[in-house]
């Protein structure tokens, strides 16, 4: 179903070579370290990477939507941190702006996303607006040709890096979701702060902070969309974040298949490889099976959104299935490791920290069980 | 402003041979890739004139599947490709190789070096290099690792077993290259979509004016074996045993 284009394959291999080259070698120390791979966005962005959906005309490198899909799946199936980093940047931050910006916001804001010079991130969840993400308590009132924000993001994914925010706030709370608004706020605007840095069990290299608003002037211009179109703006961006996240947990479900077939050919016990038993080579049969029935529904949610088609329901089945074979599969390869890959600094270990996050962010599996039913039951 | 060319070979990625039973090779699943040495060929004559101006043309020659390289040479700065494509050269030897570069570089136009990596990384022969340097009847420089260009020639550094030779020679010149010569880049996405807007020259072994014994196979492959490894589980009692038994096996 799926044969790439020459020119996929060949983006396929260039992020597969720096990937193996550059990100992988790092990738145990910054999750260690729970440091921010600066050198890697630094090469991310000589290669392009950054902005590979959007057209030339905002800087943006003209890509089709499955490139930059297997783009996060390759960097993922090195380092999940540096996966998620580039997804949170496009999916959530640059794809927002360009599908919902005016031209003068896609102008000030796309090239220096898309090119890489600033980072975005997404400001969304609250302490208390997790999933239930309408019961927003972040206020955005307007006072002249500004409007103020007040309020408190948590678990914002760049936030401590990012120097753009898509941000969701009230701005009438009598209407409920439909009081909810987007804006795009820049980390020098007054008023804005990073709060707490997050310690995670996984992801640990791409930083979690909150992002904090107290009375923070943001220009009326930079409101994104009408007032009360916010709700529908994360809605929308989520669906297509979910390709992103989806494709992340494919890397680490791939990356978890990789270790274990490396592992069963070169452990031996009794004498022979481990992969001489049964018992072992089922289990990676089955990892296979699973690993490729993710990617076909992740490169079809692609193709569809790159298409231009709806894609709703296929970006949760993706996502759902590729974040539960990402889990599976890294427990499984932890499981063929046998007590080294119960050792830190094993890269099983770290996939399946990594893993368990995929079925939590930009919608738990259950929300994305929500999203397939009043689909599918409608 | 060097106009310069550079060689490439389109092999089987040797990570994708499979070898299975008695020695069989499967080449089933193998993708291509280009040649490593020819990288590092690619990548100087593209340093040479991002640093000096000029043009770099990549020339390649093989059987029909070649076609699919250009896209990938051309991500890593050629400015156009020429391809000389025949089912007769699938199987090309050094010769026949070296005879259809020969009419390909004429079509290339005006030349001052051309950069080839030392041997290929399927047969590493290391004979179209040279070859194809004496058929166009110009110098030959191997085995350099070190390139610098002149407004004139090249100064090659030469790494040799016994030591490092520095020769120079005026243009036109031939250099075959070590990889030290220059590291490959990781072409950039905008790299890889720009090459598809490059020019791609196409050609077959007619338009080279090559038939009859210029295509006519030289050698015939017998057979292509896996070596054979076996892990011998020998115990012995003590490390002078050990000794020994290492000394009968290496004898």
């Amino acid at each position: 179903m799926f044969t790439l284009t020459e020119q996929q394959e060949l983006i396929r291999n260039l992020v597969r070579e720096f990937a193996v080259s550059q990100v992988a070698p790092i990738a145990c120390e910054i999750d260690d370290e729970a440091r921010w791979p600066a050198e890697t966005i630094k090469a991310m962005t000589a290669l392009d990477l950054m902005g590979i959906p959007f057209p030339e005309q905002y800087g943006g490198s003209g890509g089709d939507y499955l490139s930059y899909i297997i783009t996060v799946e390759e960097l993922s199936r090195a380092c999940a941190s540096t996966g998620v980093i580039l997804s949170a940047h496009i999916s959530l931050a640059g794809a927002p702006i360009y599908q919902f910006g005016t031209e003068a916001q896609k102008q000030q804001y796309l090239p220096d996303l898309a090119a890489g010079r600033k980072l975005g991130a997404f400001c969304l969840t609250e302490p208390a607006a997790g999933t239930d993400a309408a019961s927003q308590t972040t206020v955005a009132e307007l006072d002249g040709d500004d409007y103020v924000l007040n309020g408190g993001k948590c678990f914002i994914t760049n936030g401590d890096h990012a120097e753009t925010f898509i941000v969701l706030a009230m701005t009438d709370k009598a209407k409920g979701t439909k009081g909810i608004s987007a804006f795009i706020v820049e980390k020098a605007f007054a008023g804005v702060s990073v709060g707490k840095h997050e310690r995670k069990m996984g992801i640990r290299a791409a930083h979690t902070t909150e992002v904090l608003f107290r009375n923070a002037r943001v220009p009326k211009a930079n409101l994104l969309g009408k007032e009360g179109d916010g709700f529908k703006i994360a809605m929308v961006t989520l669906d297509g974040g979910r390709i992103g996240i989806a494709a992340q947990a494919l890397g680490i479900a791939q990356a978890s298949l990789d270790e274990s077939i490396k592992w069963a050919k070169e452990r031996q016990q009794f004498g022979k490889p481990i992969a001489a038993n049964q018992a072992i080579q089922f289990m990676i049969a089955d990892m296979a099976v699973q690993v490729q029935a993710a990617r076909h529904l992740v490169y079809h949610a692609a193709t569809l959104k790159g298409e231009g088609k709806p894609y709703s329901k296929e970006a949760a089945m993706a996502k759902l299935f590729a974040a539960e074979t990402a889990m599976q599969q890294s427990i499984k390869a932890v499981q063929i490791h046998g007590g080294y890959g119960y050792i830190k600094g094993t890269t099983v270990e770290r996939l399946m920290r990594d893993a368990k996050i995929t079925e939590i962010y930009e919608g738990t599996s259950e929300v994305q069980r929500m999203v397939i039913s009043a689909s599918v039951l409608r | 402003m060097p106009n310069v060319i550079t060689c490439y070979k389109w092999v089987i990625d040797e990570a994708d041979i499979r070898a299975g039973g008695g020695g069989a090779l499967s080449f089933e699943q193998a993708g291509r890739k280009i040649s490593e040495y020819d990288r590092n060929a690619i990548e100087a004559a593209v340093q040479i004139c991002e640093q000096q101006g000029g043009s770099v043309t990549a020339i390649s020659l093989g059987g029909p599947e070649v076609k699919s390289s250009a896209k990938d040479a051309l991500s890593r700065g050629p400015e156009r490709a020429i391809l000389a494509l025949d089912p007769a050269f699938a199987n090309a030897d050094s010769q026949t190789t070296a005879l259809g570069l020969t009419a390909a570089v004429k079509l290339a136009g005006a030349y001052d070096l051309i950069v080839c990596g030392e041997g290929s990384g399927d047969v590493y022969a290391q004979q179209v290099g040279p070859r194809l340097a004496e058929l166009l009847g110009i110098p030959c420089i191997t085995f350099a690792g070190k390139l610098t260009v002149t407004a004139t020639g090249v100064v090659a550094e030469r790494k040799l077993d016994d030591g490092v030779e520095v020769v120079e020679a005026a243009f036109p010149v031939l250099v075959t290259v070590l990889p030290d010569v220059a590291k490959p880049r990781i072409p950039s996405l905008k790299q890889v979509m720009g090459a598809a807007k490059k020019e791609v020259k196409v050609v077959d072994a007619a338009a080279l004016g090559l038939a009859g014994d210029a295509l006519a196979a030289r050698f015939e492959t017998k057979a292509l074996k896996a070596p054979a490894s076996n892990r011998k589980q020998v115990k012995v009692a003590n490390p002078v045993a050990l000794a020994e038994a290492i000394a009968g096996a290496v004898r």
